[in-house]
């Protein structure tokens, strides 16, 4: 067991930077979700983690090796991929006990680990199937289950629940959790669903054009996001940006207008974020008036989109709010529950900052 | 089917159906007609029922062709798969020249027959050819591969193992369609080269490579044609390189015996068939071994 680190890591294809400079502390037991869009270079973390590829400079420790020259085998680390890479050959038990019998273990201890992980991931029942006579949900099983087989220092997960459907990918990510927990061994799971980061990780990264955004426990990433572009990404629906501008003695950011010193802000060019379920809705009242386009229906809540003089906005309200599109209403949002950004750097501004 | 669809398909597989008619249909049938007659191209053909076969059974020369053809499978059909699984898995990476090492893989398949078996004429002259020139430098044995039977029948051998573009290129799409990430988890799991190679890429390439194992036994037998015909022409007495197809040719073109020919060629055909078919029940024996 052991924490994995990357210290100033770079990588380049060619003309294209995939990675530049990544610093980042991976403690020993802990299970950290790299997120980000794709194309965020956060797959390519865990290649130059696992070994698949080079690094361009910087150094990877695992534990207190320095594994950035290591050949994959050498490092001690397991990986699950997206499309779970089973041998469509090999039977299940064969599958998970792989990489013990490539490694010279004896057939006896092989089969017992073969067994535990089988066990430890629910697939006991399927040892002597073929890849192809498995379901989707039964194939990532089987691919967690060959990671476990062999107890490395660190689990790499690609995306491994992606495949999956809805309702097999809520089970599975429990399940995930739970097996995290009673195993205790560090594992990185990149993926790019924010929901499966912040529910899984017990801290999330976020990642973007190859440059680490923040680093935090699920909550300081979704109530203090470091930058526009994570708090964007991370909530669902997107928080609503406007662009702002001081007017006279007021801060004008879309229709609504807001005092500057409530903010504790200095005036310049700065962008306002309202997340969905701060914009309150009413039928009535002193708010900014706005007309409801669409109404979208969840069951435990509402998403409503309006538009306010030229700016559409999304909230989350209540369903006995029961609004119908067309409908007039009244829009207001307390002055702490903004956040500002900077408009040119897009950094959060520290007054706002919580 | 509607008459339209019927008669768009009729004209669209037209083309194909002429040529099969024309040009395998057609010539198979009077083949079969031809083995069951005597025929010298001056006389009309006189039926001799199965007389023909009965000769060859007693054809010293056809015995020997028949054992020669057999030997020339044993021996080519594996070295030439292997050669095209060998190849295919050294130029499957990208790496620098790896487009003109592939080419160059390839290109002797390229060459007309003819001018390939010319071209080994001279690699093979014991005196001045490049090949014993290389041997004696050496210092490995200098076969005289013109006028010792055993050294001409290795000869044709070795010229059929550089045409083996086909099953190259075959067998190099094969192994670039396994998906990447399988070798990635091998590469992880620490597994060895020879045991990636054998618990993995064999495996999965195994369905191709019995593909390639049919058809290229089918192939050999009448690969042998040219080289036999214009490197050894048949020879070294006694018949060393006298395969099935120089049999019939030489029956046929030289002895002017076409019916002769013919029933050479249907038990070449037979053969060919049975150890495809003898072939095919050994693989099916092991087929859950690979199969996906």
């Amino acid at each position: 067991m052991a924490g994995l680190s990357y210290a100033g890591v770079r990588k380049d294809y060619g003309e294209i930077q995939a990675l530049r400079g990544l610093d980042l502390e991976v403690a020993d037991g802990e299970f950290l979700a790299l997120v980000g869009p794709s194309g965020s270079g956060k797959s390519t973390a865990l290649r130059l983690a696992a070994g698949l590829e080079e690094v361009t400079a910087g150094t990877v420790h695992i534990g207190s090796r320095d594994v950035t020259r290591l050949t994959p085998a050498a490092r001690n680390v397991s990986m699950v991929f997206q499309s779970y890479a089973l041998f469509p050959h090999l039977t299940v038990s064969e599958n998970i006990g792989f990489g013990l019998r490539a490694r010279g273990v004896r057939r006896q201890d092989a089969a017992r680990a073969v067994e535990e992980a089988a066990r430890l991931t629910g697939c006991d029942a399927l040892l002597d199937r073929k890849p192809h006579e498995l379901s989707g949900g039964e194939r990532q099983r089987v691919a967690l289950a060959r990671a476990l087989a062999r107890h490395p220092d660190v689990y790499l997960l690609d995306e491994p629940l992606s495949n999956l459907d809805a309702q097999l990918r809520v089970d599975t990510r429990a399940e995930l959790k739970r097996l995290h927990r009673s195993l205790g061994t560090t594992m990185v799971y990149v993926t790019h669903d924010q929901v499966e980061a912040l529910t899984l990780g017990t801290r999330v990264a976020v990642i973007d054009g190859g440059v680490l955004q923040q680093v935090g426990s699920p909550e300081e990433i979704y109530a203090r996001p470091a930058n526009r572009f994570v708090a964007r990404f991370v909530g669902s629906p997107s928080m609503n940006l406007l662009p702002a501008t001081l007017e006279g003695d007021a801060l004008r950011a879309g229709p609504f207008r807001f005092e500057p010193s409530a903010l504790g802000i200095a005036a310049r060019r700065l962008e306002i974020g309202v997340r969905a379920e701060h914009l309150e809705v009413a039928r009535d009242g002193d708010g900014v008036p706005a007309t409801v386009e669409v109404v979208e229906t969840a069951g435990s809540e509402t998403l409503v989109y309006v538009l306010a003089s030229d700016t559409s906005l999304v909230a989350r309200v209540s369903p006995e709010l029961d609004l119908e599109v067309g409908a007039l209403v009244r829009l207001s949002v307390a002055s702490r529950n903004l956040y500002a950004f900077d408009a040119e750097t897009g950094a959060t501004l520290a007054g706002l900052r919580r | 089917m509607r008459d339209r669809d019927t008669r768009q398909l009729t004209l669209m597989l037209a083309p194909y159906l002429l040529g099969i008619g024309v040009l395998i249909a057609l010539p198979a049938a009077v083949t079969f007609a031809l083995a069951l007659t005597e025929y010298d191209l001056i006389r009309s053909p006189r039926f001799v029922g199965l007389g023909n076969f009965r000769e060859l059974w007693d054809d010293e020369v056809f015995r020997i062709s028949l054992r020669n053809s057999l030997m020339f499978i044993a021996f080519a059909v594996p070295l030439r798969l292997l050669g095209a699984l060998a190849l295919a898995l050294l130029l499957h990476r990208r790496f620098r020249g790896v487009g003109a090492s592939r080419t160059a893989a390839y290109l002797p398949s390229v060459v007309p027959d003819v001018a390939y078996a010319l071209l080994w004429l001279w690699i093979f002259n014991p005196l001045y050819g490049p090949l014993n020139l290389l041997l004696d430098a050496l210092g490995g044995p200098t076969p005289r591969w013109m006028t010792d039977p055993r050294a001409a029948q290795w000869a044709i051998i070795v010229m059929s193992l550089f045409v083996i573009g086909e099953g190259f290129l075959v067998a190099l799409a094969t192994r670039q369609s396994l998906p990447a990430e399988l070798y990635e988890i091998a590469a992880l799991e620490s597994a060895r080269p020879w045991y990636v190679f054998g618990r993995v890429t064999l495996p999965l390439m195994a369905p191709t490579l019995l593909l390639l194992l049919f058809r290229d036994t089918i192939f050999s037998f009448q690969a042998t044609f040219v080289p036999a015909l214009i490197v050894t022409e048949g020879g070294p007495p006694p018949y060393a390189t006298t395969y099935l197809p120089v049999f019939a040719y030489q029956n046929a073109f030289e002895y002017l015996r076409y019916g002769y020919a013919a029933a050479a060629t249907l038990v070449m055909f037979a053969v060919t068939a049975l150890i495809v078919y003898v072939q095919y029940r050994i693989v099916r024996r092991w087929r859950h071994a690979f199969v996906v």
